[in-house]
């Protein structure tokens, strides 16, 4: 047994090797030398340059299409993109296609509907809330009395994730389905959501803690001692009222020219 | 036949429909209540599902992400509905197949699909199937078996010879057929009796046993024959027919089993002697002579083991089948796999779903959901192409991921401050419930969740429903002394924040729950936390007090509080909960569970299944989670951190 362990002693050290190791190199000339070293910087310098390069090109360039079930995300987006009328259910996965905007510079960009459902919304804004440039956050505004809170909740959750707390996308407050008589203005929708937000600031600080400690992010909307209002956030937020199913539903035309202004705008 | 028929996108763009003659309601939404209750529940398992008086079924194209959706009315029973699908399913791929490869949704937008008439065509053919087999007709009694054998054969002879002769093919009449219909059974019963008592070893002698076993394994071993006639040739003692069952005690007198005499002779105490003896009149004496007899279940012992084995052969089956393909096409498989673009197919999802349920049941998943959640996430993928450079069991494993925190996450808002500052608003107390079987930590929770209450500034009343437990009442007494020292009177305007309300033991627990919440009501607390004794999901009056609680008090939430540490058995507890309350209700919506608290979450480490395993069932989110038993161990579900958990190896 002593035996053993004294040969595996002997075959691990690497003192003897090195020294020989460093006698070898130190044999080379030093022009030899510098060659080498100058080498692995310039790969080096390469690699960490071309990391830049390919981080800033993944601009935010996307506009994600937010919002509850049933709200006309999917509609909305057919109707951007195509200007086509299609019937829709509700989508299990996200669709993402490219946009051109109706703006003199003519940018586009990448257009994405986001399922609506509870279980699939975090996980799918998970994925693009890095490289979010607007977010158009759809509300139905016929049946907005009742589902104000969730809609509240949805959009707290948006505003104070960290990652886009930083990035501060530009926010559009859609409220969808004009056509439909009981629909709720703008402005109203938006004195509505304040108040709502203004509730939840207080509820959701208090909750509790996950087991690994806080989840989501520990942002605190607008400004302390103050009641909330939309203007105290540090991105750009509209409210714009338009219609997707348009006047005539499969014939006429959307009444969404006030979005596209918007998004021309971005 | 048909109601609707739907091809759309699993972007939610609806490609072609069908809505059949005279259907005035528009498809939508029984399909919307089909995606939302079985395919993002990943209950996608079974196919078909049923809404209202509709019956649908569906079926997923993984390839193209499509959807084909059927439905039609309930009470018809279509046969074709099943083999129709997967044509449709079929033949629009091959036709659109150009379209549909193209990339990105806009394909859906641009693309005209025009089905109707392939569709028409289809459907015509599946129907003119369906009718085109008559149904099958009795067989008349010239062609059966019974009519070939001579009348003389089946008769029986007092002297025990059972020679049947099979020959003698001969036609008879209907009328003497009928005649002797009554003999031939009467016949055939004595026949079975006989050999019943022939194989029996009454009546024969050891060596006669060994050489009929004998002749049974030369029997055996030759192939074939039957062992009762090859055993003639010694031949058995008749038996005299059925003997006389001899009982025990039966035929004596009665004088035999007066002991009273023997009894006041023989002891000291005669008098206790007679109390036991005249008490306990049915048991017999010497019955318990020996071991205890265990629980008597043997029938269904039996049943399981038939059960068992079957399954093993299937599974030893299936097994050879998967290893031998898995011989064949290793090499290439390999390599294909890898690289370039490969459809996924249910052989080789199959090793990976397998190594993944039992992974999901070595997490304390419990058995049946485990491979539901299996048989789903193979359904999602089926025929999905897989990108290059992944395998098989990363995309499985992927697959798994997404559809367990889809599961986690809760379906609505779960957000108890803010509904209780609505019901502040609104004057009345906000009232929760708490339901759940023996010793899950019912109390426990209750307490820590008034000191997080207590500490966002409301007040709390605690009813002590659990009027059955001993110490109950003073346990929630004790609780109720300790939070008002941390929370004093003082900090909360004069008024104690917490406030118990009992009435003792042996009370009705429904009727103290509606005096508590009129209390409360009078009191103007803001919240009121029930506490309920705890019951086993199998003990019908008690779940039918529970029941009654909660019709009669219409709680604004009813929690039900679960250990984490349980595990095949909380499918069992919440289904005859939910069961119990749905019955037992006489509204047409009744209760249901609508929230659950997960308690005993530090003593598993991260065999965190029985979360999956609650939510799952009921479809309700997890509200708390309680980590330990002082005030501040109450925790939020974080399903990210769960889900890694599970999936860690």
């Amino acid at each position: 047994m002593d035996e053993k362990i004294h040969l595996d002693l002997e075959d691990f050290s690497s003192e003897p090797f090195l020294e020989t190791f460093i006698k070898e190199i130190q044999k080379e000339e030093a022009v030899f030398l510098i060659g080498i070293f100058v080498a692995l910087l310039l790969v080096i310098l390469t690699v960490v340059f071309f990391g830049n390069f390919w981080g800033s090109s993944k601009a935010r360039n996307a506009v994600l299409l937010l919002g509850l079930c049933d709200s006309g995300k999917t509609l909305l987006f057919s109707r951007l993109l195509l200007g086509k009328f299609v019937r829709t259910q509700t989508s299990i996965t996200e669709s993402s296609a490219t946009y051109k905007s109706k703006s003199d510079r003519g940018s586009s960009w990448t257009l994405i509907d986001v399922p609506g459902h509870e279980s699939l919304r975090v996980q799918i804004v998970e994925k693009y809330k890095a490289v979010a440039r607007a977010v158009v956050f759809v509300v139905d505004s016929s049946v907005f009395q009742k589902d104000v809170r969730d809609v509240a909740e949805f959009l707290y959750s948006i505003l104070t994730d960290s990652i886009v707390a930083k990035n501060a996308p530009a926010l559009v407050v859609a409220c969808n389905k004009q056509d439909v008589s009981m629909a709720k203005s703008a402005k109203l929708i938006q004195q509505q959501l304040e108040k709502e937000l203004n509730t939840l600031r207080l509820t959701r600080s208090a909750a509790l803690s996950s087991q690994d400690g806080p989840v989501g992010g520990s942002v605190y909307l607008g400004k302390r001692g103050k009641d909330f209002e939309f203007s105290q956030l540090p991105s750009h937020v509209e409210f714009i009222e338009c219609s997707a199913r348009g006047s005539k539903a499969e014939d006429g035309d959307a009444d969404i020219d006030a979005l596209e202004k918007s998004l021309a705008r971005l | 036949m048909l109601d609707f028929f739907a091809i759309f996108s699993k972007g939610g763009i609806v490609l072609w429909c069908f809505q059949g003659a005279g259907v005035t309601e528009s498809f939508t939404g029984p399909v919307n209540a089909l995606i939302r209750s079985v395919i993002l529940q990943e209950r996608s398992g079974n196919n078909s599902f049923t809404h209202n008086a509709l019956s649908l079924k569906y079926k997923l194209d993984n390839e193209f992400e499509l959807v084909f959706v059927v439905g039609f009315q309930k009470i018809l029973t279509l046969t074709y509905v099943d083999k129709f699908i997967d044509d449709v399913q079929l033949h629009f791929r091959d036709r659109y197949k150009n379209e549909l490869e193209q990339r990105g949704p806009l394909k859906f937008l641009l693309n005209n699909f025009e089905f109707g008439e392939d569709f028409h065509n289809l459907l015509r053919e599946a129907e003119d199937s369906s009718k085109a087999k008559a149904p099958v007709s009795m067989r008349t009694f010239d062609m059966s078996q019974k009519s070939q054998k001579t009348v003389k054969s089946m008769i029986e002879t007092k002297d025990g010879d059972k020679s049947k002769e099979q020959g003698g093919k001969k036609s008879k009449n209907a009328k003497k057929e009928g005649v002797s219909g009554g003999d031939q059974t009467k016949a055939a019963s004595q026949t079975a009796s006989k050999k019943a008592v022939e194989n029996g070893s009454d009546g024969l002698t050891a060596e006669e046993i060994i050489e009929r076993n004998r002749a049974k394994f030369i029997s055996k071993q030759l192939g074939g024959g039957k062992p009762e006639k090859t055993s003639k040739s010694p031949k058995p003692p008749k038996p005299k027919g059925k003997e006389k069952r001899v009982w025990d005690m039966g035929g004596r007198n009665t004088g035999e089993l007066d002991y009273s005499g023997t009894n006041g002779n023989n002891s000291n105490d005669a008098q206790n002697q007679d109390y036991e003896a005249s008490a306990e009149p049915l048991i017999q004496v010497d019955s318990m002579k020996g071991d205890l007899r265990g629980v008597d279940y043997e029938s269904s012992d039996d049943e399981d083991e038939e059960v068992e084995e079957e399954e093993r052969v299937v599974v030893a089956q299936t097994n050879k089948k998967g290893a031998k393909k898995g011989g064949f096409g290793g090499m290439f498989g390999m390599l294909k796999g890898l690289v370039g673009s490969k459809n996924l197919t249910q052989e080789d999802m199959e090793p990976v779903l397998d190594k993944m349920r039992d992974h999901l049941i070595a997490k304390n998943v419990a058995a049946e959901i485990a491979s539901q959640l299996c048989e789903s996430v193979a359904k999602k993928l089926e025929g999905k192409v897989m990108g290059t450079f992944t395998t098989v069991a990363s995309t499985v494993k992927l697959a798994l991921q997404d559809s367990l925190v889809q599961i986690l996450q809760p379906k609505r808002r779960v957000d108890i401050l803010r509904d209780v500052l609505d019901a502040r608003s609104q004057r009345k107390p906000f009232v929760i419930t708490f339901c759940g079987v023996n010793g899950v930590g019912k109390s426990t929770n209750l307490a820590k969740i008034s000191y997080w209450l207590i500490e966002n500034g409301f007040t709390v009343l605690i009813a002590a429903c659990d009027t059955f437990r001993a110490g109950a009442v003073e346990q929630l007494r004790t609780h109720q002394r300790r939070l008002n020292s941390l929370h004093p009177p003082e900090k909360h305007g004069g008024r104690p924040a917490v406030q118990l309300f009992e009435k003792g033991y042996g009370k009705d627990a429904a009727g103290i729950a509606m005096e508590a919440i009129a209390y409360a009501r009078n009191q103007g607390f803001e919240v009121v936390l029930i506490d309920t004794a705890g019951r086993m999901q199998d003990n019908a009056p008690l779940m039918t007090a529970l029941a009654k609680l909660i019709a009669v008090n219409t709680p604004d939430l009813v929690l039900f509080v679960g250990e984490a540490l349980v595990g095949n058995e909380a499918v069992d507890q919440l289904v005859k909960f939910n069961q119990a309350l749905a019955d037992h209700s006489k509204t047409d919506k009744p209760r249901l569970i609508d929230g659950i608290v997960l308690t005993k979450f530090d003593t598993i480490d991260d065999k965190v299944g029985a979360a999956i395993s609650m939510t799952y069932i009921t479809g309700q989110p997890i509200v708390f989670v309680g980590t330990g038993q002082t005030y501040s161990d109450l925790r939020s579900l974080n399903a990210r951190a769960v889900v890694s958990a599970l999936m860690k190896a």
